[in-house]
């Protein structure tokens, strides 16, 4: 068995309904026929981080313009993110640049296998997406003091920061640096439930990940350019 | 069944089974921010009242009036019964409370989740005798018709016919009519066919203001 199959947050996996209203595969039937008629330069995909970015002024203005779908559905862990994009989230659309933000749900997993869970997901995407570039984002501090959970993911951004340099087209960025203050504390200015960001939280991760988004867009066309000459 | 306690109404802190203590954090805040504050209003519940206070609607709507924003997301009913046992009502004198909570009472039947939010409303009125409690009508979900939908109206049945019984309540549906024709409830609304968009907040929130002022402004006596 490879490493991959042997963890657990590299097993593609769809979200059991447990409570009884389908919603998570409502959303992923939505997503797949978005596919359809959606020509996305940007495609995010992951958790409630990036689901709830839609809800914001902050998508309007910074990710729309860039024509961005959002797959994001809140509680996904890197099981799940994987069996969505295995089965109808990248039929039919060619965005130029895939952002993934996943691994904070993944409590039954070590840092160790939920890299690993990340890994798969890039990798995934750059077969499936050859002329793709990905960004992976790094997992943001929780709790309002410092948890277990923290270091954990933590350790997560360490992994990716060593291991993905790897992937020649996969880069990493860490969002969260300004998040947790010098007294060990987070705001609830920033993320309202210790967790989830506010609209003023969202602010601060857009502008470097916006900024990072032009520039790769912008490299595109010149790379195309040249490979015609 | 009879003479059973009910576990909806049984106060229950959250349990902190991701091990980062946010629940704890956010009731600790809650407690610690009601002791500056003079609210007229208060808001409680789950992450339908907790995701409002995100949205431009609530500096628009509700800060005007003074209100506070004491959801948890997540919550069910036994959960909010905690927070307000625990010292979230000890320091404000707030004249209206508005309660919408029982969609995450997953475990429990619509009598046991009707008996839960009376629960409710009856600590309120002994903590704040003064105040009048409005009670929001549990939402519909799911993208299409399921039991939860089915469960649901019947929490918001069962609660209307407890209401007469109900010390200083009223009941709010505020349900704009999310439910589509064809059964299906759009995203635009319900992003994830369960929580509200900015867009399916303003639905909610201009009938839901009109109230609160109308409780505000109404004679002292019941
Ligand atoms: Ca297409």
């Amino acid at each position: 068995m490879s490493e991959e199959e042997m963890n657990p947050a590299a097993v593609p996996a769809p979200v059991k309904d447990v409570q009884g209203d389908e919603r998570w595969m409502s959303q992923h039937a939505r997503f797949v026929l978005e596919c359809k008629d959606a020509e996305p330069e940007v495609l995010f995909v992951g958790d409630s981080m990036v689901q709830l970015m839609a809800q914001y002024e902050v998508w309007r203005e910074l990710f729309s313009p860039l024509h961005a779908l959002n797959f994001g559905i809140g509680g996904d862990t890197t099981c799940n993110v994987l069996w969505r994009l295995q089965n109808g989230e990248l039929d039919n659309i060619r965005p130029k640049v895939a952002v993934v933000w996943v691994g904070t749900n993944n409590h039954e997993h070590t840092a160790e296998q939920v890299a690993g869970g990340i890994l798969a997901i890039a990798k995934l995407l750059t077969s499936r997406l050859p002329r793709a570039k990905v960004v992976v984002l790094g997992l943001l501090p929780r709790g309002e003091w410092p948890n277990p959970l923290r270091e954990k993911n933590a350790s997560v951004n360490g992994l990716l920061r060593s291991r993905l340099p790897k992937f020649g087209t996969v880069q990493f960025l860490d969002v969260g640096g300004g998040f947790v203050h010098s007294d060990g504390a987070i705001s609830p200015g920033d993320m309202f439930d210790f967790l989830h960001l506010t609209a003023a939280g969202y602010r601060a991760v857009a502008k470097p990940l916006s900024d990072l988004l032009l520039q790769l867009l912008d490299e595109t066309p010149e790379e195309r350019r040249t490979s015609l000459v | 069944s009879l003479g059973e306690p009910n576990p909806a109404a049984s106060p229950t802190p959250g349990l902190d089974t991701q091990g980062d203590g946010r629940w704890m954090s956010m009731h600790n805040r809650f407690v610690s921010d009601s002791k500056d504050k003079e609210p007229d209003v208060l808001f409680v519940g789950d992450s339908l009242v907790q995701l409002l206070h995100q949205f431009e609607v609530w500096r628009e709507l509700f800060s005007p009036l003074h209100a506070l924003n004491f959801g948890v997301g997540g919550d069910a009913t036994q959960h909010v019964l905690w927070r307000l046992s625990n010292g979230e009502l000890d320091h404000i004198n707030p004249k209206v409370v508005v309660l919408w909570v029982g969609t995450n009472n997953h475990d429990h039947t619509p009598e046991q989740i009707c008996g839960g939010i009376t629960a409710i409303v009856r600590l309120i009125n002994s903590k704040l005798p003064c105040a009048r409690t409005l009670i929001l009508g549990v939402l519909p979900r799911g993208k299409s018709p399921n039991p939860l939908r089915e469960k649901n109206d019947q929490v918001n049945h069962l609660v209307q016919l407890a209401l007469p019984t109900l010390p200083r309540a009223s009941y709010l549906n505020v349900d704009p009519g999310f439910v589509h024709s064809d059964g299906s409830i759009s995203h635009q609304d319900l992003y994830d066919y369960l929580h509200l968009t900015p867009h399916g907040y303003q639905a909610v929130c201009q009938p839901l203001h009109s109230a609160i002022k109308a409780l505000l402004e109404a004679p002292g006596e019941n």
